[in-house]
């Protein structure tokens, strides 16, 4: 059997799971079944799902802010201020909402269905300039932030000023942007952590979320060993992925330094006025609306609080 | 059947196609969606009861292309840059500029033409397409090169090349396209675009000269001009400086401070301006609606072929041709240099065949990468490479290379998109005609990729102050 | 070929048909030109309000992106009926009469079929962001400001089905010519002689330049 995988952009810490999915499924099967991996080749990457509902390719990743009307279920994880502190905790708590039946139903509409997460630290901003460490200062700020993370910029004052993430950097120089607001390994890649006078190390607001997905036919056109190798590679891929992501955190603060970056740790009074204005209320809005479409929405909620308390006990 | 076989012949199919004289852009859709089917179908072993499922996926994939590749904001330069050239058509700056050049540099052997290379590089500052360009020029300079008795293949001819210079002094679609593809510092490209632009006009003209001065039956000088009528032709065209400084401070601010904004939002500045100034000038709503239109379609048959060839590219990312190639070139060992120069060869072979954009929006995913490999990888020094530049500056030397090649296929046969235009716009021109008339600037574009590649300060000195 | 190409017209039925096809792709193109206009428009209102106001235009970029394929794509069979999309006419240029025909109603017929299929498989991308039962009836929404989308992606199939109405119009055209050997047909574009060119060119080009 031969898959085809849609992802884009170039090859990044970020796709380091499917790499690692693919080499280990080819091993299992001694070559039977081999997944090529195409940036971009295959598909626009807000069309990846639209993809895999016509059968085009047999497995791809997306992000759930880039179409909410598409997959509302899961933007339950891109809620701000979930808490959620550090990549094993987002990889749980990402797979316990996956594996919820609301979940499979949604993605069923594209005939795919969920296979992991691909997750990523909180979102943190730089900037240029001084730091903007107090909330008064994100009034009349313009932010590169999108889905949900933009909605609490706003809620705060601040203007999300949306760009594609290649003219970010251009943005920022520029001035279009005064602030954009990535993951690590996006600041790298996007160069925006070159512009940047400071970094934001405790803001936390909330990332985004970033399944793979297959396409259910072809998943159940699988014979039973390779379905067995498939199922059986995630963990360890994942695995393989939070020890790489793990490694560029680390070197993250060596990376400041080069740079010249300062990083800004924001007082918890701040924080905690902007949970305040940027958490709940986001959170109640969420919940009426995607219970008026009929989503149980607060099942989903909770299920995100119950995970990650378990999660942690675990620990 | 192996999937690079079924690119490989499909590729072949679309250019008997083109060949045989389909629109480009249907041609290229045609055999994309046919080879999606064909791969399709394979991956099902030719099954007859599957050949329905593999026309459907098929079309469907094909399906996505038109809408999500044209519903981009990077594209939205193309229309803008366009409108820019119809509106600046009727604010009378091409005919001012045209003006202007004739009254202070027509008295040189060749004179007319020399002065349509000057306007259209003039031109070229507030024109963000070659096809508009040459489509405008055509229709002002053409005739008063012929009245004065110029061969008209070799007029049709300045006016297709000229038209090319607007592709590398800024503003530019097609620089935005490439920087969008590569993930590079657009402003940058912009800027380096500048001096190369500059340089190529300085070639054409002396080019001309040189021809002038050998062959008998050339456009003889325009001379006569008084001082004062050569002083009086310059504030017409004046305007045109306020849209270049405007667009270069949306790019980059000499004086250190912050540029005004993204180079997007400087095109429809620049836009706006000569709109008032056509305005100004004397445009009314029958006329405002003339160039509304013109420029849809000039804008409607770029993106059918955007499209059509981007279904293409779908398809070969399906038969991953593409990665063939790079596995391939990787695994040469030969000299950096020779592989970049015959990388460039290459381009020109290919272009050939394929539309600029179309030819970029293939090739780039794969050669570049390979490209920035060859010189030390994305983040090296000067010092360690291969090329003697950064990691960035290769990927700004690299990208006006190529898009000095993506222009000069713009004249080359057998689709060399300003020919086309030109051809289109001036009746007693056959394709052939313009084809023949822009040979002689073959050699001065390959004078000029010469040039650049072995002195890339030309290219890298204005954006290093940046 | 690029550019100019004229088409004849008579009191035909099918010349009839052509031209009121044709006022309705002009409708068509000029809100193609109108988009475009809007583009730079937009632009200029997101410069001002963020330089002048510090209040920049919410959802630039996903009106672009609902703009786009109204500008791109929408007038795209006025285009075919003036014969503006490029070929290369090294072979079809040497043709005459029933052999030139011929080789027009094939290539003709080629691009109906494939702008057939383009409808069927642009229609389900629209369909697939379309549903009755959801807010604005949307299942796909814009990034920044959740604009939905499908108003966009139904533009491309209404703009293809017009196009195929061009086709259709452009065989019946092409086989009566091939039928009856005609030199002149109506009703399909044909390049136009010197003189009618430099004629239609001065009439357009007066007083603006
Ligand atoms: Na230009
Ligand atoms: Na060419």
């Amino acid at each position: 059997t031969e898959w085809n995988a849609s992802l884009w952009g170039k090859r990044r810490a970020f796709t380091e799971h499917v790499h690692k999915l693919a080499e280990l499924v080819e091993q299992k099967t001694d070559g039977a079944f081999t997944i090529n991996i195409s940036y971009g080749g295959l598909s626009k990457n807000t069309e990846n799902l639209d993809g895999i509902s016509i059968g085009a390719f047999e497995m791809a990743q997306f992000c759930a802010g880039y179409h909410p009307d598409k997959n509302r279920a899961i933007t339950v994880l891109e809620l701000p201020f979930l808490g959620v502190s550090n990549l094993d905790e987002e990889v749980a708590v990402s797979h316990a909402i996956y594996d919820h039946p609301a979940v499979a139903e949604e993605m069923a509409q594209w005939n795919a269905q969920m296979l992991m997460t691909s997750p990523m630290p909180q979102y943190n901003i730089v900037g240029t300039g001084d730091p903007r460490d107090e909330l008064a200062e994100f009034d009349g700020m313009r932010v590169r932030a999108t889905g949900g993370l933009g909605r609490a910029f706003s809620a705060v004052g601040a203007v999300p000023t949306s760009v594609t993430s290649s003219e970010a950097y251009q943005a920022m120089e520029s001035g279009v942007v005064d602030t954009v607001a990535f993951a690590q390994h996006a600041h790298l890649s996007f160069g925006t952590i070159n512009q940047a006078d400071w970094w934001t190390a405790n803001l936390n607001p909330g990332t985004v979320n970033c399944p793979i997905v297959v396409n259910i036919d072809a998943y159940e056109a699988l014979s039973d060993e390779e379905r067995a190798a498939l199922d059986s590679s995630v963990d360890e891929a994942i695995d393989h992925y939070l020890a790489n992501y793990g490694e560029l955190l680390q070197q993250w603060d060596s990376v400041l330094e080069e740079k010249g970056v300062q990083k800004v740790e924001i007082a918890e009074g701040e924080l905690a006025k902007f949970r305040e204005v940027a958490g709940d209320p986001i959170h109640a809005a969420w919940l009426e609306e995607m219970s008026a479409q009929g989503l149980p929405a607060q099942e989903l909620y909770d299920l995100v609080f119950s995970t990650l308390e378990s999660a942690r006990a675990g620990n | 059947m192996d999937s690079i076989e079924i690119g490989l012949w499909v590729t072949g199919g679309l250019l008997v196609l083109v060949v045989l004289g389909m629109r480009v852009a249907f041609a290229a859709a045609f055999a994309g969606l046919v080879g999606l089917i064909w791969i399709f179908w394979d991956k099902r072993g030719y099954d007859p009861e599957m050949f329905g499922w593999a026309l459907g996926v098929a079309v469907k994939t094909a399906g996505q292309v038109p809408h999500g590749k044209v519903a981009s904001q990077a594209l939205s330069l193309i229309p803008t840059f366009i409108l820019i050239g119809y509106l600046a058509y009727y604010a009378g700056l091409t005919r001012a500029l045209f003006e202007a050049a004739k009254r202070w540099i027509a008295w040189v052997p060749g004179g007319l033409a020399v002065s349509t290379v000057f306007a259209t590089a003039g031109f070229a500052a507030v024109s963000g397409a070659s096809v508009a360009t040459a489509a405008v020029f055509a229709r002002i300079a053409i005739p008063e090169m012929l009245k004065v008795g110029y061969d008209k293949r070799f007029a049709a001819g300045v006016v297709a090349a000229g038209g090319t210079l607007a592709s590398l002094i800024p503003p530019s679609a097609i620089l935005v396209i490439y920087a969008i593809i590569v993930e590079q510092d657009v402003g940058k490209l912009l800027l380096a675009g500048f001096i190369p632009g500059m340089f190529s006009a300085l070639v054409y003209g002396l080019l001309i000269v040189i021809l002038a001065l050998s062959l008998k039956s050339f456009g003889p000088p325009v001379t006569g001009f008084t001082w004062r009528e050569r002083f009086a032709s310059l504030p017409p065209a004046l305007p045109i400086v306020a849209v270049v400084v405007i667009i270069i401070f949306f790019v980059y601010n000499p004086f250190g401070g912050d540029a005004w904004g993204t180079p997007t939002e400087g095109g429809a500045i620049g836009a706006f301006i000569v709109f008032c100034m056509a305005l100004w000038r004397g445009m009314r709503l029958p006329e405002l609606r003339d160039a509304l239109v013109e420029t849809a379609k000039l804008s409607i048959m770029i993106f059918t072929i955007i499209w059509g060839v981007l279904i293409y590219v779908r398809f070969l990312g399906f038969a991953d041709l593409p990665s063939a190639f790079a596995d391939w070139i990787t695994s040469l060992s030969y000299p950096p240099m020779l592989i970049l120069v015959c990388i460039l060869l290459a381009y020109a072979v290919l272009g050939m065949f394929m539309d600029a954009i179309g030819m970029l929006l293939l090739t780039l995913p794969v050669v570049y990468p390979a490209v920035m490999a060859l010189n030390g990888g994305e983040t090296v020094s000067a010092a360690d490479s291969a090329f003697g530049m950064s990691g960035t500056m290769c990927a700004i030397w690299f990208g006006i290379l190529v898009v000095k090649m993506a222009e000069f296929c713009l004249i080359t046969p057998p689709i060399g998109l300003n020919c086309f235009v030109v051809a289109g716009v001036r009746p007693e021109l056959s394709v052939q005609d313009v084809f023949r008339g822009v040979t002689p600037f073959f050699v001065a574009d390959a004078v000029t990729i010469a040039l650049l590649v072995a002195f890339p300060q030309i290219v890298l000195w204005l954006p290093s102050l940046a | 070929m690029a550019g100019q190409a004229s088409v004849l017209e008579d009191d035909s039925l099918l010349s009839r048909l052509d031209r009121g096809l044709a006022r309705l792709e002009w409708g068509m193109a000029l809100v193609s030109g109108l988009g475009a206009f809007a583009l730079m428009v937009l632009a200029v209102v997101s410069v001002t309000g963020r330089n002048g106001f510090n209040e920049p235009l919410r959802g630039y970029v996903d009106w672009i992106e609902a703009a786009m394929p109204l500008i791109a794509i929408f007038g795209i069979a006025y285009v075919q009926r003036n014969g503006g999309h490029i070929r290369m006419d090294i072979v079809v240029g040497q043709l005459k009469g029933r052999l030139l025909w011929a080789a027009e109603f094939l290539t003709t017929l080629a691009i109906l079929l494939l702008m057939a299929l383009l409808v069927w498989g642009t229609w389900a991308h629209f369909d697939r962001s379309f549903d009755f039962s959801t807010p604005n009836w949307s299942r796909d929404s814009s990034i920044d400001i959740g604009l939905p989308i499908w108003p966009a992606k139904l533009v491309v199939p209404v703009a293809f089905a017009v196009m195929c109405l061009r086709l259709v119009l452009q065989l019946w055209g092409y086989g009566r010519a091939f039928v009856l050997g005609l030199s002149e047909p109506v009703a399909v574009p044909l390049v136009m002689s010197a003189a009618e060119m430099a004629a239609a060119e001065a009439e357009q080009v007066r007083g603006h330049d």
